[in-house]
C-alpha cells in the first residue's frame, strides 16, 4: 500500500488519469470543507513512492475532480464557492478558465466519456450544468429542484446524464429529447422503493439523502446508487419502476461514493463515513450463484472484501484503469491518499 | 454559504448512524412553518375523591390552565383562533361547560372550542388537531388541552348500554370489558409476571418522588386556588393545589408486593402498580415557527409527527406498541434516536410490556415517573405528558421525545417532540 499525506487538506475526491497510469488527481479541503480554502493535487505514483507533482490552491473548498477524456493535461474541479476550474496541468498556480453559475457548493463534476468534448457540473443549488471547454458559458442547465450530489454522463451514450439528490431520487436526462417542460428528463426513479419481489413486505424504507451513483461500464442500463441510508443499490434502467435489483448491505454509516470496476462487469467499491472502502459483487456474475439454486438477478450480491486503514471518513475511491485489475486509491478526512490493490482486502 | 449551513447539510448525511436515515438531523432542522409550542403547562394532578381538585369541576380546572397559559405566554387572548379540549368522562362531551371556561379564563368570545374524546389519548389528540389545523392554513394560533374530574365525573354513566347488534359482534362486545379485566387477561397472556410490574411501579414512585424533591415538577405545574371541603369537619376553605398528591416516599417492589390483586384472586394487578384516579387539565399553546417569532413568543420545542394505531380491543394495552414504530416510519427515527419516551403506565403490566417488546431502554421511559406514581385523568394526560416532556428534555439538554398511551377499546397513540 502506498501513502501520500493531504497535510493541511481532508480529501473529498481522488481520480486517476484516463491517460497516465500513474497520476492520480486529489479533490481536497481544509477544515473538513466547511470553511476555508481547497487544494486540486497532481500526483505521480513513482518507484519512491508517491510524490505532488503540484497543485492548485483555490479560496473555497474543492469537493471533486473530473479529468478531461479529450486531453490528457486538463482537469476540473468544482468548489465549494459555486464555481467550476478548469485546469491546464502544464500550467502552474491559475485556472485557464473558472466557469461561475452554480449558487451553491459544487460538489460533483464529471466528464462526458464518449463524445469527450464536455462535461457536467452539480450542485447544492439544485442544478446540472453542462460545459465545454472550448465555451466561457454553460450550454445547458438541467434542474433537479433538490440538492444534487452526484451527475455522471453514461459511459456508452454521449446524450445521457443521470444525477442522484437529496430527494432519494435517480434521474436519468437524455439531451437528445426535445426541449420541453420536461427538461430533457427521461426517468425518476424513487431510490428508497421496494423491490417488486419482496411484495412490499420488506423492512420500510424511507426516502433518504443519495450522495453517489455510477454507471456499469459494461451493462448499459445499470446504475448503482448509494448515500445517507447505508445503502448501496443497483437499478436497471429497462426496468425504472421496477426497484432496485440488488441491495448490498454493510456500512455503518453513510456511503460517499462507488464505482463499478472498469475491468469485472459484477464488481463495485464503495466510500463509506464509516472509514472504510468496500469491494462488492452485485451478484450477477455469470454461474456464480449455480452452487445456490437461485438465479434471481441480484440475489447474491455480497461483501467481497474492506479496506479499514482509514481513520476518518472515507470519501473518495476510484479504481485504476491500467495494469492488473484491482488497483485503486481512496482518500479521506485523515489527509491521507491510500493506493492499494484490492486483492490483497479480499475476504476467504 | 456559511460554514454552519455546510455543517447542517454534512452533518444530515450521519444522523442515520443506525436508524437507516438521517431522520433525526432533520427533525432539528429549524423551519419557519414548523408547529412549535411557546408555552405548556398542567395543572397539579390529585388523588380522585380524597386530592385537591375533589371538589373543582372539571371546567374550573381548565379555567385555570387557561389562565395560567395566557399569563405565562403574554400572548394577545384575541390571537387564539381555536382551542381543543380532550375529555373522556362529561356527558355532552363537556363541550358547553368548556366553551364557557374559556370564555371565564379571559378568552375572547372569537376564540372557538371543541371538545373531544379519543379516550386516554384526548389530550394528545386535541394537541394533534390543533397542529393540524395551524399547519393546514385553517387557524393560526392555538390550544391544544386535556382535562378530566375523575373524582366528580367518573362512573357507570360515561357508556351507554350495548344495544343487542354490538352485543352480538365478539369483537364489538369485547370494547366495553373493562380495562383492569382485560389487563390482567393480557399479563397473562402475555407473561407480564407481578414481580415485572411491581418493580416496574416502584420505580415509577421512586423517580416522581426524587423529581418531585427535587423540584423538577415546578416548571410544569401552574399552582391552582380552589375550594376544598375537610371531610371530617364538612368546612369549605380555599387551597392553593400546587403539588401531585400521589406520589408518596417509601414504596419498594417489596411492599407493592403484599398488595392483594384487585380484578382476580390469581390475578398479577392491583392498586399499586396500576394508575391512580386522578384530576388535573393541562394545555399546550401552539403556533407555526415563523407566527411565534413574529410575536415574539418564547419557543419551548415543536411537535413533528404523530400517530394513531388500532389493536384488538382486548389488547388495548399494547397501543404503544403499535403506534411508536408508526411514527417512527413517518419520521424516519429509531428507537435510539429518541432521547426520552413519555409513555402513559395506564397499568405496569401494558407499559412494561410495550417497552419490552420495543426494546426500548428503562433509563430513557418516563425518567420523572409516571401515571402510576402521580395519576392519570384521562383525557388530561395525553396533554399532560408534553409539559413533562418538554420541560425535562430542556433541563437535561436533550432534544427528541415521544409520548404515547394506550388507548381504551384497543388503539394506541404516539407524537414525535423536539425541545429547542
Amino acid at each position: 500500500m502506498l501513502e501520500f499525506k493531504t497535510t493541511g487538506f481532508n480529501g473529498y475526491a481522488v481520480k486517476y488519469s484516463p491517460f497516465f497510469d500513474n497520476k492520480i488527481a486529489v479533490a481536497a479541503s481544509a477544515n473538513f470543507g466547511l470553511v476555508g480554502n481547497g487544494r486540486l493535487y497532481i500526483l505521480r505514483l513513482t518507484p519512491h513512492g508517491i510524490q505532488a507533482e503540484k497543485w492548485f490552491d483555490t479560496q473555497d473548498s474543492v469537493y471533486d475532480t473530473a479529468w478531461s477524456e479529450g486531453h490528457e493535461n486538463q482537469i476540473v474541479a468544482g468548489c465549494g464557492d459555486g464555481s467550476v476550474k478548469l485546469y491546464d496541468i502544464a500550467l502552474n498556480e491559475f485556472p485557464v478558465q473558472s466557469y461561475e453559475e452554480h449558487n451553491r457548493e459544487v460538489y460533483a463534476v464529471h466528464w462526458n466519456l464518449v463524445a469527450k468534448d464536455t462535461f457536467a457540473s452539480s450542485s447544492w443549488d439544485g442544478t446540472i450544468k453542462i460545459w465545454s471547454p472550448m465555451r466561457t458559458a454553460s450550454i445547458l442547465t438541467l434542474p433537479t429542484h433538490s440538492c444534487t450530489y452526484s451527475t455522471a454522463f453514461s459511459p456508452h451514450s454521449p446524450s445521457i446524464i443521470s444525477s442522484v439528490t437529496s430527494d432519494s431520487h435517480l434521474r436519468v436526462f437524455d439531451l437528445r429529447t426535445p426541449a420541453s417542460a420536461r427538461n430533457h428528463l427521461v426517468n425518476l426513479i424513487p431510490i428508497h422503493g421496494q423491490p417488486p419481489s419482496s411484495n412490499n413486505h420488506g423492512p420500510f424504507s424511507p426516502p433518504s439523502e443519495a450522495l453517489t451513483h455510477d454507471w456499469n461500464k459494461y451493462r448499459n442500463t445499470i446504475i448503482a446508487t448509494a448515500g445517507v441510508d447505508q445503502i448501496i443499490r443497483t437499478f436497471d434502467l429497462r426496468n425504472p419502476q421496477g426497484g432496485p435489483v440488488a441491495l448490498l448491505r454493510g456500512h455503518d454509516y453513510a456511503v460517499r461514493r462507488v464505482a463499478w470496476s472498469p475491468h469485472l462487469s459484477d464488481v463495485l467499491i464503495s466510500a463509506s463515513y464509516d472509514m472504510t472502502c468496500r469491494v462488492w459483487t452485485d451478484g450477477t456474475a455469470i454461474g456464480q450463484n449455480a452452487h445456490l439454486g437461485n438465479t434471481a438477478l441480484g440475489a447474491g450480491g455480497r461483501e467481497l472484501g474492506r479496506m479499514g486503514h482509514h481513520t476518518e471518513f472515507a470519501t473518495g475511491v476510484d479504481w485504476c484503469l491500467f495494469g492488473s485489475e484491482g488497483w485503486c486509491a481512496s482518500t479521506a478526512w485523515d489527509e491521507r491518499v491510500l493506493v492499494w490493490d484490492v486483492r490483497s482486502f479480499m475476504m476467504g | 454559504m456559511s460554514a454552519a449551513q455546510r455543517l447542517t447539510q454534512v452533518s444530515g448525511h450521519m444522523g442515520a448512524s443506525k436508524s437507516g436515515s438521517a431522520g433525526r438531523a432533520k427533525l432539528l432542522q429549524k423551519n419557519p412553518d414548523d408547529i412549535v409550542v411557546t408555552a405548556c403547562l398542567r395543572t397539579a394532578l390529585t388523588k380522585g375523591g380524597k386530592g385537591g381538585f375533589k371538589d373543582t369541576p372539571a371546567a374550573d380546572l381548565l379555567v385555570g390552565a387557561f389562565k395560567s397559559l395566557l399569563e405565562r405566554s403574554k400572548i394577545d387572548p384575541a390571537l387564539v383562533e381555536d382551542i381543543a379540549v380532550g375529555s373522556v368522562l362529561p356527558p355532552g362531551g363537556g363541550a358547553t361547560e368548556f366553551r364557557a371556561a374559556a370564555l371565564a379564563a379571559g378568552l375572547p368570545v372569537t376564540a372557538a372550542v371543541r371538545s373531544l374524546n379519543r379516550q386516554c389519548s384526548s389530550g394528545l389528540q386535541a394537541c394533534v388537531d390543533i397542529a393540524n389545523a395551524i399547519s393546514s392554513g385553517m387557524i393560526e394560533v392555538g390550544i391544544g388541552a386535556g382535562v378530566e374530574s375523575m373524582s366528580l365525573q367518573y362512573g357507570p354513566g360515561a357508556v351507554t348500554e350495548f344495544s343487542e347488534l354490538l352485543e352480538s359482534h365478539p369483537e364489538s362486545a369485547n370494547c366495553k370489558v373493562s380495562m383492569g379485566v382485560l389487563s390482567e387477561q393480557m399479563a397473562k397472556d402475555r407473561n407480564v409476571p407481578r414481580s415485572l410490574q411491581d418493580a416496574f411501579a416502584a420505580s415509577s414512585y421512586q423517580k416522581a418522588l426524587k423529581a418531585q424533591e427535587a423540584g423538577l415538577f415546578d416548571e410544569e405545574i401552574a399552582p391552582l386556588k380552589v375550594k376544598w371541603e375537610d371531610p371530617k369537619t364538612g368546612d369549605v376553605k380555599e387551597i392553593t393545589v400546587a403539588k401531585d398528591d400521589g406520589v408518596r416516599p417509601g414504596i419498594t417492589a417489596e411492599s407493592l408486593g403484599k398488595i392483594k390483586p384487585a380484578f382476580a384472586k390469581d390475578g398479577s394487578i392491583h392498586a399499586g402498580n396500576a394508575s391512580q384516579i386522578s384530576d388535573g387539565a393541562a394545555a399546550v399553546l401552539l403556533m407555526k415557527r415563523s407566527t411565534a417569532e413574529k410575536l415574539g413568543q418564547q419557543i419551548l420545542g415543536k411537535y413533528v409527527a404523530a400517530s394513531v394505531a388500532g389493536v384488538a380491543p382486548l389488547l388495548m394495552g399494547v397501543g404503544p406498541w403499535a403506534a411508536i414504530p408508526k411514527v417512527f416510519e413517518k419520521t424516519g427515527i429509531n428507537k435510539d434516536d429518541v432521547d426520552i419516551f413519555e409513555i402513559n403506565e395506564a397499568f405496569a403490566s401494558q407499559c412494561v410490556w410495550c417497552a419490552n417488546e420495543l426494546g426500548l431502554d428503562p433509563k430513557k421511559i418516563n425518567p420523572k415517573g409516571g401515571a402510576i406514581a402521580f395519576g392519570h385523568p384521562l383525557g388530561c394526560t395525553g396533554a399532560r405528558q408534553v409539559s413533562t416532556l418538554l420541560y425535562e428534555l430542556r433541563r437535561r439538554g436533550e432534544k427528541v421525545g415521544v409520548t404515547s398511551m394506550c388507548v381504551g377499546t384497543g388503539m394506541g397513540m404516539a407524537a414525535v417532540w423536539v425541545a429547542e
